[in-house]
């Protein structure tokens, strides 16, 4: 793990890839800091922090996309699994790579609430609660990215995929506002989503008649569910799409609610990550 | 010491490998030969756990390669097709990620062990280079320096002359022998010559199966359908027939030539006998003095082509084999002329009142060692056939 840690992070200031991320970050957060803190003079360092939350979602996919889907396209996976190491190891020696890269613009501005505290008096523990905030955020995004980048070979691809993945994740509040109007609304998108797996379901097994007992199980208890108790479909699919809200606990952290659950969220959001990850891998040596 | 027992790869419908089972010895270096697109690369993915098998066990000095996946991984030093190289690294850096992979420990330990692989590759004076300004030749020695690192029991690589130029080739062969000394070598090729050339044990695999396996003398040797015999002997056509016949296991005696009392014939020895000694005996209790007597042997080329040739229907039907088709050339004094294998008694009265040609003492015994010989290739016809059958079922 350390071997395969040492030389990503290498690998990331060999390329121009990890001066990039690390300065766009970086840029991104001073500009802020520097207009709303210093400029404007407010003690307020966590909204600035928030405001380039937007960055993360152009810059972190340049950081995974090409953690796994590189290795694969130049055969050098071959070599990585070959080796006495787990793929645990792997995953992890390349995730804690991406982590150490994007760690250092966050390491760097922690020292801007010091600086503040020069000039006034600022509340530390909602500046660092949000900074960690922003970490745990970066984090998990970075777990996305690593997964779906181990799910092609294409480095373009797995960009464009991850982009879009935490753009749903950035957008789900405004796309939820959508929904809350009827409980329709929600039975459709579950007998999209049914029929989706169902069509899935009937492709893996290969046969049309599973796939089809499926969709109709599925429909009369959806149906089922829409006449006897709607409101039930719709908080199920609230909850769902709260699920997908990758940034909602973050923008809790800036507003000054430093909650558990919210930290325990983005741990279990990269350790599922890692996992299927690891899942991807393992299942790439079985097709 | 590398167990592999019905290993059986599949890729949706499509068989890659069949059904291989084999043992490879320590101290050998053993060549895996067959056509592109036979299995290879993927028998020796699976060997080294980048790929796992549908079925069947590799176990490595004992270690099952899936159960115990480090500990049979540390026996093996693998160079796949493509080299897995960083180009983006020097050769050093490289070589330090690789051996600290490997679990080479401490840091001087991994500075031996490169000083060590990169002095059996050549690579002294191209540390500080960037691998992405390598050339090819000195790509796959930087592979083969990383296959070396953490003294691997077990060096397997795939294809390593692929794309090399004849001078490169040829130091690449006599790395791997020099290799051979202190590790257990396993390597793929498509080219026989080199496998000839380098490998003490060869396993040829053609469409996912094991067809044969033995050094590259026994497989010319055994394999060969026919050790044919070219021979010229004194003393008349008569005699030198009734000095053949009594020889046990000739067949497909032809006389080729004839002039006054000198007669040139071939035959054919069953597969795996040499019968010049019994020959050369034979004719010279019969008063007969031989005058030449050479043996041929089918080259690893020609078993190669016989093993892995496909179209199952064409070499499927037996009794066209090859053997009958020489036998029905009978020359003698410029005119030809061609009779049926198999009527053989009717043939030989019909040439006989011609009074001129020549007698092609093929009975139906007579070639059963022939049809022993083809053996190998019905087999595996037959259960290529057996194979396709199945796919037509399952589809």
């Amino acid at each position: 793990m350390k071997a395969i840690f040492k030389r990503e992070v290498k690998s990331y200031f060999t390329s121009m890839i990890g001066y990039v991320v690390v300065a766009a970050i970086f840029a991104f957060i001073s500009l802020y800091y520097t207009a709303n803190n210093l400029i404007y003079a407010s003690p307020d360092f966590a909204t600035s922090l928030y405001s380039t939350s937007l960055v993360m979602l152009f810059v972190l996919p340049a950081l995974s996309m090409r953690s796994f889907a590189d290795e694969r396209r130049n055969k050098t996976d071959q070599l990585l699994l070959t080796s006495p190491v787990g793929i645990p190891s792997i995953v992890l020696g390349k995730y804690l790579a991406q982590i150490a890269v994007f760690g250092l613009p966050v390491a760097l501005a922690c020292v801007m609430p010091l600086i503040l505290s020069l000039f006034g008096s600022v509340s530390f523990v909602s500046c660092y609660a949000a900074l960690f905030g922003y970490f745990l955020v970066g984090a998990s995004c970075i777990a996305v990215g690593t997964w779906i980048s181990a799910l092609t070979e294409n480095q373009i691809i797995s960009y464009l995929a991850t982009f879009g993945a935490l753009l749903v994740c950035y957008m789900i509040n405004s796309i939820q506002t959508l929904f809350t109007s009827g409980n329709t609304m929600a039975f459709i998108a579950f007998c999209i989503i049914l029929a989706v797996v169902s069509v899935l379901i009937g492709l893996l097994c290969k046969n049309v008649t599973i796939g089809s007992a499926v969709f109709c199980i599925g429909a009369v208890a959806l149906v089922l569910l829409f006449k006897l108790r709607p409101a039930w479909l719709l908080t199920a699919f609230n909850q769902a799409l709260d699920a997908l809200a990758l940034f909602d606990p973050f923008i809790d952290f800036v507003g000054g609610m430093f909650t558990l659950s919210g930290v325990i969220y983005y741990l279990s959001v990269i350790a599922l990550f890692l996992f299927l990850t690891g899942q991807a891998l393992e299942r790439r040596r079985w097709n | 010491m590398i167990e592999v027992s019905h290993l059986t790869k599949r890729y949706g419908n499509h068989c890659a490998v069949d059904d291989i089972s084999f043992t490879v010895d320590d101290g050998c270096i053993y060549g895996l030969l067959g056509p592109n697109g036979a299995g290879k690369s993927t028998t020796m993915n699976v060997i080294t756990g980048y790929l796992s098998a549908t079925s069947g066990t590799v176990k490595i000095d004992g270690h099952d390669i899936m159960e115990e996946p480090r500990e049979a991984k540390s026996c093996i030093g693998y160079l796949p097709e493509q080299p897995p190289l960083y180009v983006d690294m020097t050769v050093r850096e490289y070589l330090m990620f690789v051996a600290e992979l490997k679990g080479v420990r401490p840091k001087a330990a991994r500075l031996e062990s490169i000083e060590l692989a990169s002095g059996r590759t050549g690579l002294e004076n191209m540390q500080n280079r960037l691998i992405r300004n390598l050339s090819k030749g000195y790509r796959q020695r930087v592979g083969i320096a990383a296959t070396l690192l953490g003294d691997p029991k077990v060096i397997i690589l795939d294809e390593p002359t692929v794309g090399l130029d004849p001078a490169q080739m040829i130091e690449i062969r006599s790395l791997i022998h020099d290799l051979s000394k202190t590790h257990t070598v396993i390597l793929s090729s498509h080219i026989l010559s080199e496998v000839q050339a380098v490998c003490d044990q060869v396993l040829i695999i053609a469409h996912g199966k094991l067809v044969a396996q033995g050094t590259p003398e026994e497989l010319a040797g055994r394999l060969a359908a026919r050790g044919v015999i070219a021979a010229t002997a004194l003393g008349g056509r008569d005699s030198v027939l009734n000095a053949l016949n009594q020889i046990d296991g000739l067949a497909n005696i032809q006389i080729t030539a004839e002039k006054g009392n000198e007669v040139s014939f071939t035959a054919s020895s069953e597969a795996g006998s040499d019968l010049r000694a019994a020959l050369s005996k034979a004719l010279a209790d019969a008063g007969c003095p031989v005058l030449s007597l050479t043996g041929q042997t089918m080259s690893l080329e020609d078993v190669f082509l016989q093993l892995t040739e496909t179209v199952p229907e064409a070499v499927s039907d037996q009794t066209e084999a090859p053997a009958g088709d020489r036998s029905t050339e009978v020359s003698g004094d410029g005119a030809d002329s061609v009779k049926e294998p198999d009527a053989s008694a009717p043939a030989e009265s019909d040439t006989g009142s011609s009074g001129q040609g020549e007698v092609a003492a093929a009975s139906p015994e007579d070639r059963k060692p022939d049809n022993d010989g083809t053996d190998s290739c019905s087999e595996s016809t037959t259960e290529k056939s057996d194979a396709a059958e199945k796919e037509g079922e399952e589809s």
